[in-house]
């Protein structure tokens, strides 16, 4: 599959998750050859991010998200911006240790581990996410 | 998220999931964890057969639910076969205490 581009606009919420989900089962039951297990790590990684917005995206329920995904023969590439207000990317933090039994703290170590790039900046008044991931070998 | 709750012993509640747990439907399992814990059923099997999709809402409310069963003398095991859910579990390391059992039958032996 090359340059297959889907662009979503709406609100950062739980109803904007299912967007998001429903453009995932749209990818994947395109004919063709989107390879299924990299668009599945991939949206992993994606729902970590889109997660992080709905929960700490401030004015509270008022935030709107922009998300343009493209989807390579050799990578997947998106960047989801939003117009709240301005958050900073917490520094590297590791993967918790299970033995702590931590309920929370997974998400962004986790989205890191399936990225092969992962951004954010602010400009223009939006919060911009920048995601990479460059296919394993089959 | 479906959420289907059964009483397999006097001790022992089986949760079977059939969808996506993640952010949205996390709370709804560890609630059920919780209220079975507390009504004395503190060995609990999650059956993530029918899970496509988890995140780490998902997994904490997993991992909340360990403790909890835990605490009260008890333990959580889960049944887990989709990709997404054995990698996920694989990437965070909880697999170590969450050892993913092929099947709900598997997961209760010697329950």
């Amino acid at each position: 599959m090359n340059g297959e581009v889907r662009d979503l606009a709406g609100d950062a919420s739980a109803e904007g998750l299912e967007e998001f989900r429903l453009l995932f089962d749209q990818l994947r039951g395109l004919p063709g050859a989107v390879r299924a297990d990299e668009l599945m790590l991939f949206e992993t990684a994606l729902m970590e991010i889109a997660n992080n917005t709905v929960e700490h995206g401030r004015p509270r329920g008022r935030v709107h998200w922009h998300l343009v995904l493209r989807v390579d023969s050799d990578r997947i590439d998106a960047t989801l911006s939003d117009d709240g207000e301005e958050i900073e990317l917490p520094p590297d933090a590791p993967m918790p240790d299970p033995a702590e039994l931590a309920t929370s703290g997974r998400g962004l170590p986790l989205a890191r581990a399936l990225l092969d790039d992962l951004s954010l900046t602010r400009r223009d008044d939006r919060n911009i996410w920048r995601l990479t991931r460059r296919y394993s070998e089959e | 998220m479906e959420l289907t709750q059964s009483s397999l012993t006097e001790t022992v509640t089986l949760l079977a999931c059939d969808g996506r747990l993640n952010m949205i439907s996390a709370p709804k399992l560890k609630s059920a964890i919780a209220g079975a814990v507390s009504d004395g059923s503190v060995r609990i099997i999650v059956d993530l057969g029918g899970v496509q999709f988890i995140d780490s809402s998902g997994l904490g409310a997993l991992v909340a639910g360990l403790k909890a069963s835990r605490q009260a003398g008890g333990d959580l095991r889960i049944a887990a076969k989709t990709e997404q859910v054995l990698s996920v579990l694989k990437l965070t390391n909880l697999d170590r205490i969450l050892r993913p059992y092929p099947n709900v039958s598997d997961a209760t032996r010697e329950w």
